[in-house]
């Protein structure tokens, strides 16, 4: 790593103070570091938010859940009332990294991650993600990469929670030069939709402070697929969530994960679960629907049928 | 003629890794751990272009960052003066050492490097076209072919066959990846050279550095006491062995110099990858009768004669273990832009045996036969014979053997099995005995440890011949000056060491029973027979002998795996392994052994894949993040039977462990989906394309 | 590396505080000094320092690790390099193997990507504050005679791994060892020997499927 400075944040204000324009917020670090060790990113200070009051807790109190973005993924693992309202959030946590990254991982610092390509990550290409003129990937080694995108970069948002939370419905909270802004986990992931530079919505000494997700007696569930069976980046995922009345589902959610720069959604597929009781056909239309505008590259055709076989085993998984 | 006591209590037993407590309680010094009194950090500048010129290289910048105390050019690129070409990314340009691991960070980005890129080529296909850019100027990138055959004419034999397949097989480059990386902590003083070394050979890193630093050999000590793996590809200082040496001088300060895990995928070695295509052919008695092979694939710019089993080229031994009347053989070596390969665990063999025992399945399914007995009706080898039939009945191979894809899906299971052969044997190790009069022993020999548990088979081979116990024993290897072994490699130190012990300690008896007068001095009486000796401790030095190893093993493996067809996720359920490999010394370390080469043996079936990127011609995935190890969730049921043959004496089983397993497992997938992948590692998205289920676009 | 040794600036005021109040006022004068103390550490708490040598003070298995060291070295680094502290090691730096586990409060983390820093006022255990007074615990006696080692660089991970797995589920399942253990990695194979020896130290029997058959006997 390039040297830096250091400080610790006791507020939000003095944190985006001493960020400044250049410097980097250390939360758990994972990403961070490793960006940094390959000097991808130098920054000149890094600010320890993990002192910062009010970030750390899950609470329900309110009716609407909030969790904290310094809440650990462990910590979201490890809860018993995660498990039992969320179940599809807590699935995707105990699926993130290993249990040495859990523990340090936050759940702001999950969303906020970059892309893992391995041109992007690598130290010596210089991808047009981080700048540079060309996408290799697109003629190179595409087979962790996307289906759907609206640019030309082609890598993906690997984020196990942000996939979960989209399908809850999830609102991101972010702290923006005093203010508090909010958004949609699709918001939040829009710009990596068009620029290819971008991984998500945060500008500047922007700070996210909280995830709500909100009361709706919603049944969720959460797949993943890997080359290995543990600690393995998901080749493609799949988060749904819908109440499910006597049988029947509405206003049900689906998302795909590893496939696009966001969280992929399609509206016609979810629609399409309106009033249904979940049975195989229903599913495998919903995921036609999901998958209907899928683009294979040369190595990554093979996503589409293991993405029409999660959403197909994630929704039936609600039926159970 | 010595033989092996009949009575063994401790060889062949359950005694517990004498080293053990020093590893779990992080005690074990290896030479990573090292910190020798002011030492320094080192590190190495690589190219970060895959073939370029060298214009300028400019270090003193690097002199200039606190903390550095030393600068020094790769050997290589010194003697090369103006005319220096950078064949691969990765190749080592420079060394810095400072008094910590930032300064020496900071100090490369300083060195000036400047070069005019060339034209390259990373993958085997690119380079073998006519047109490609060559890696060596004064030849082409595909070497000329070596080719063996056997019998009048081959055509005439196939047309014999009542059955003929053909098939391509594939295996990638495959990395080591020993979790301590390469490196060592090199000591230059005025009165010689320490190097603590991680190594499979001290006295190979000897002789070596001892030429890159121009000092004599006999100033030079290795000291291996613990190190963190090898697979073959720990011989010899490396380059950088010698660059942290001349940092040494330079800095007058001892030079702690480790890869690191991006280091440690490029330069290091590697086992050369495989495109293998075969046409085999029986008669109609079920007898391979003709066969045919025309083999390429790249040791990096290691290019060099193919040779069958070892470093350097990237051949296969083919036809494998089978006796073929009718065959001709053609492999050829491919350079490209890219680390050179180095001997690795059984070279040559696990992708040999992918490509046989798959194309063997393949005609033992035409022609309707088990696979099994299609096995055993062509299998020369009696010992590998009765093990395809012991090891059948354990793993319940006829309940389990369904035609291919027969097993209803979605979820379809299947099983395979293929078999491995191996040298082994060993010979010239000598070691030293020094006995004291309190009766405390130690037992010295210049051998290693790779974790494969040479200490423990000494103290407990000392153990039996001296009726004492392990715990009594204090064995020493992994020191030049120490009596000389040979580098632990080719599954030959057991066979090498234990006879010597075996002299050592027989040897050792004789003298303290003729100097104490005691006639048995074993076991009770040990105590009472030092005790006589005087105030010199006797050290008595042994060498190996014949008789008491040999060599030539066979091994066979089943494999059980489960396919999601919808996913085309590979899961192995069970693996059976039957392993012959002479006397047993120690139970436990053999089981691990096997377990490993096993586990190995996944890796290479379904994860590991070394990608290079032909635009930017770097390695994609030097890290366990995409280049994946076999992980403990991925680890099967694993029987382990082993044959006890203590009348061939010791032998050696580390590299057969690992030749079959990814034959098995392929073979067990081809049964299972009634498709075969021709290609390893078996990812989803190989077995989804062998399904039809991919669908891929330009 | 030179020997870490440092003055922590903090406790010397504190020190001269207390001296200056004299001892029959220490114990009155306690009290408004934890109130000073606070105030001062809050103040310092949001200093700037580095990017230059920082005293920092760990606590490595109960005991003070006093350091200099730049902001950017690891906690890993710490340990192998400025202190005698070489159990864990260094695999891959990059949180992708395990071996540099160590635990933080009683969780393990990887320590290579954790700033020394950063891990300063927590309870940091290596492998090497394992055993107590020299005698091994349990998880490490299991190793030992379940043989879960073969070159054993990814022993002190492992070992840490199943510790804090032990601690917090004392009788796990051999999947919930998978999905805990499964952050650290191992080259030689140990796995199946490694889960015999996880399984012992929680006092659950195993068996393993191992025999040794004289050749003899086969037909």
């Amino acid at each position: 790593m390039k040297s830096f400075q250091y400080a610790n944040a006791l507020s939000t204000g003095s944190a985006r103070d001493l960020v400044g324009k250049d410097g980097a917020y250390l939360a758990g670090g994972n990403d961070l570091l490793a960006m940094m060790k390959e000097y991808l990113v130098t920054p000149p200070i890094l600010v320890n938010i993990k002192s910062l009051p009010g970030m750390d807790k899950i609470d329900s109190s309110g009716g609407a859940w909030t969790i904290g973005s310094l809440v650990t993924v462990a910590q979201l693992e490890d809860s018993p009332v995660v498990k039992q309202t969320f179940p599809g959030l807590q699935q995707a946590a105990a699926e993130v990294g290993s249990r040495q990254i859990r523990n340090v991982a936050t759940v702001g610092g999950n969303l906020a991650q970059h892309s893992r390509c391995w041109y992007f990550r690598h130290r010596d290409v210089p991808c047009l993600k981080k700048g540079g003129d060309i996408c290799y990937a697109r003629r190179g080694e595409n087979k962790y990469h996307s289906l759907f995108t609206g640019n030309s970069c082609i890598s993906p948002v690997v984020s196990n929670l942000a996939v979960a939370l989209a399908a809850l419905n999830a609102t991101v909270v972010i702290q923006r030069g005093g203010q508090t802004v909010k958004m949609s986990i699709p918001d939040f992931y829009a710009p990596a939709w068009s620029n290819p530079q971008s991984h998500n919505a945060l500008e500047g000494t922007d700070l996210i402070s909280h995830v709500e997700i909100p009361a709706e007696s919603r049944r969720s569930a959460y797949i993943q697929m890997s080359e290995k069976s543990v600690f393995d980046w998901a080749l493609v995922s799949c988060a749904a969530s819908a109440k499910v009345d006597g049988g029947r589902l509405s206003q049900a959610r689906i998302f795909l994960g590893a496939v696009s720069p966001v969280p992929y959604e399609a509206k016609a597929a979810n629609d399409s679960l309106e009033g249904k009781t979940l049975d195989e056909a229903a599913a495998n239309q919903a995921a036609d629907l999901l998958l209907a505008k899928a683009h294979p590259h040369e190595h990554n055709g093979y996503k589409i049928p293991i993405a029409r076989t999660l959403i197909r085993r994630t929704l039936m998984q609600l039926n159970a | 003629m010595p033989s092996w006591p009949e009575e063994r209590k401790y060889i062949g037993s359950h005694a517990t890794r004498i080293d053990a407590p020093a590893k779990v309680s992080g005690a074990a010094k290896y030479p990573s751990d090292v910190q020798p009194q002011n030492w320094l950090y080192g590190m190495i500048l690589r190219s970060k272009w895959a073939k370029a010129k060298v214009t300028k290289i400019n270090l003193d910048p690097a002199l200039k960052v606190p903390g550095i105390k030393a600068a020094v050019l790769a050997p290589a690129v010194s003697e090369r003066g103006n005319d220096v070409t950078l064949r691969y990314y990765g190749e080592e340009i420079a060394g810095v050492a400072g008094t910590s691991k930032q300064a020496c960070l900071d100090a490369l980005r300083a060195i000036e490097v400047e070069a005019n890129e060339l034209p390259y080529v990373v993958r085997e296909d690119d380079a073998k076209a006519d047109d490609a850019a060559r890696v060596w100027d004064e030849a082409p990138n595909l070497s000329r072919a070596n080719v063996r055959q056997q019998g009048d004419d081959l055509d005439k034999a196939f047309g014999e066959c009542a059955a003929v397949v053909e098939g391509f097989f594939t295996t990638p480059v495959q990395i080591h990846h020993p979790l301590e990386t390469h490196g060592n902590t090199v000591s230059v003083t005025d009165d010689g050279v320490t190097c603590w070394a991680s190594t499979q050979g001290i006295t190979s890193v000897q002789q070596d550095l001892a030429t890159g630093l121009k000092v004599p050999q006999n100033q030079v000590r290795v000291i291996t006491e613990f190190m963190g793996g090898g697979f073959g590809a720990k011989f010899g200082p490396g380059v950088e062995g010698v660059i942290a040496g001349l940092l040494s001088k330079q800095a007058r300060a001892p030079v702690k110099l480790m890869l690191t895990r991006f280091d440690q995928a490029l330069a290091v070695g590697n086992r050369p990858s495989s495109f293998q295509k075969m046409k085999l052919g029986a008669t109609s008695d079920g007898k391979l009768h003709a066969f045919s092979m025309d083999n390429y694939g790249t040791a990096g710019i290691g290019a060099g004669a193919s040779s069958a089993g070892g470093g350097g080229g990237a051949g296969l031994r083919a036809p494998y273990i089978y006796h073929i009347p009718n065959f001709r053989v053609s492999q050829q070596t491919v350079a490209v832009n890219a680390g050179s390969s180095r001997s690795f665990r059984a070279p040559g063999c696990p992708p040999a045996s992918f490509g046989m025992e798959g194309i063997m399945d393949e005609l033992a399914v035409k022609m309707g036969i088990d696979p099994l007995e299609f096995r055993i009706n062509n299998d020369p080898f009696e010992i590998r014979q009765k093990e395809y039939k012991f090891g059948a009945e354990k793993f319940g191979w006829k309940e389990k053997y369904k035609k291919p894809g027969s097993s209803p899906g979605p979820i379809k299971t299947g099983v395979g099995l293929a078999c491995a052969s191996w040298g082994g044997g060993g010979q010239g190790t000598q070691a030293e005995a020094e006995i004291h009069s309190d009766g405390s022993i130690e037992i010295r020999c210049g051998t290693q440890d790779l974790g494969t548990g040479t200490k423990t088979l000494i103290a407990l081979i000392a153990s039996d011949l001296l009726g004492l116990t392990p715990d009594q024993i204090t064995v020493r290897v992994g020191d030049t000056q120490y009596p000389p072994s040979g580098g632990s490699g080719g599954s030959t130190t057991a066979a090498s060491v234990s006879p010597a012990i075996y002299d050592t300690c027989t040897k050792a008896l004789a003298e303290l029973q003729q100097q104490s007068g005691v006639a048995d001095a074993r076991g009770a009486n040990w105590k009472d027979a030092c005790k006589k000796l005087g105030p010199n401790p006797l050290v008595v030095h042994g060498r190996w002998q014949q008789g008491l190893s040999s060599s030539n093993t066979g091994g066979v493996q089943f494999a059980e795996v489960e396919v999601d067809t919808d996913t085309g996720f590979v899961k192995v359920k069970k693996v059976v392994v039957v392993q012959d490999g002479g006397l047993i010394v120690s139970k436990l370390t053999c089981e691990s052994q096997l377990n490993g080469g096993v586990i190995m043996g996944i890796g290479y079936a379904l994860y590991e894949e070394r990608y290079m990127d032909k635009t930017s011609g770097v390695l994609l995935n030097p890290n366990f993040e995409t280049y994946k190890l076999t992980g403990l969730a991925d680890v099967p049921e694993i029987e382990v039977y082993f044959l006890d043959m203590p009348e061939r004496g010791v032998i050696g089983i580390g590299e057969p462990a690992t030749i079959p397993t990814a034959a098995a497992i392929g073979n067990a997938v081809a049964n299972a989906l009634g498709v075969r992948v021709y290609s390893i590692p078996i990812t989803p998205q190989r077995v989804l394309a062998a399904l039809g289920k991919d669908k891929a676009s330009a | 590396m030179s020997d870490p040794a440092t003055p922590d600036g903090f406790s010397v005021s504190r020190r001269s505080f207390l001296k200056s109040f004299g001892a029959s006022a220490a114990v009155a004068a306690t009290a408004q000094l934890e109130s000073v103390a606070q105030e001062l550490q809050k103040a310092n708490a949001e200093n700037v320092v580095g990017p230059g040598t920082v005293p920092i003070t760990l606590n490595v298995n109960g005991k003070p690790l006093k350091l200099e060291v730049e902001p950017r070295v690891t906690l890993l680094e710490a340990l192998r390099n400025h202190s005698p502290l070489t159990g864990s090691k260094e695999v891959c730096d990059r949180a992708t193997c395990g071996a540099c586990t160590v635990l933080i409060d009683n969780e393990p983390i990887y320590s290579c990507s954790k700033l020394a820093i950063d891990s300063q006022g927590k309870a940091i255990t290596t492998i090497e504050g394992l055993s107590q007074d020299g005698k091994l615990s349990k998880v490490q006696e299991a190793f030992i005679s379940e043989d879960a080692l073969m070159c054993g660089y990814c022993t002190p991970g492992f070992v840490m791994s199943v510790t804090a797995l032990l601690r917090r589920v004392p009788q796990p399942s051999a999947d919930e060892v998978r999905h805990s253990c499964s952050g650290n990695l191992c080259r030689c194979g140990t796995y199946p020997r490694i889960m015999h020896a996880a399984m012992k130290a929680a006092g659950v029997a195993s068996t393993s499927k191992t025999e040794v058959i004289p050749y003899a006997k086969l037909a």
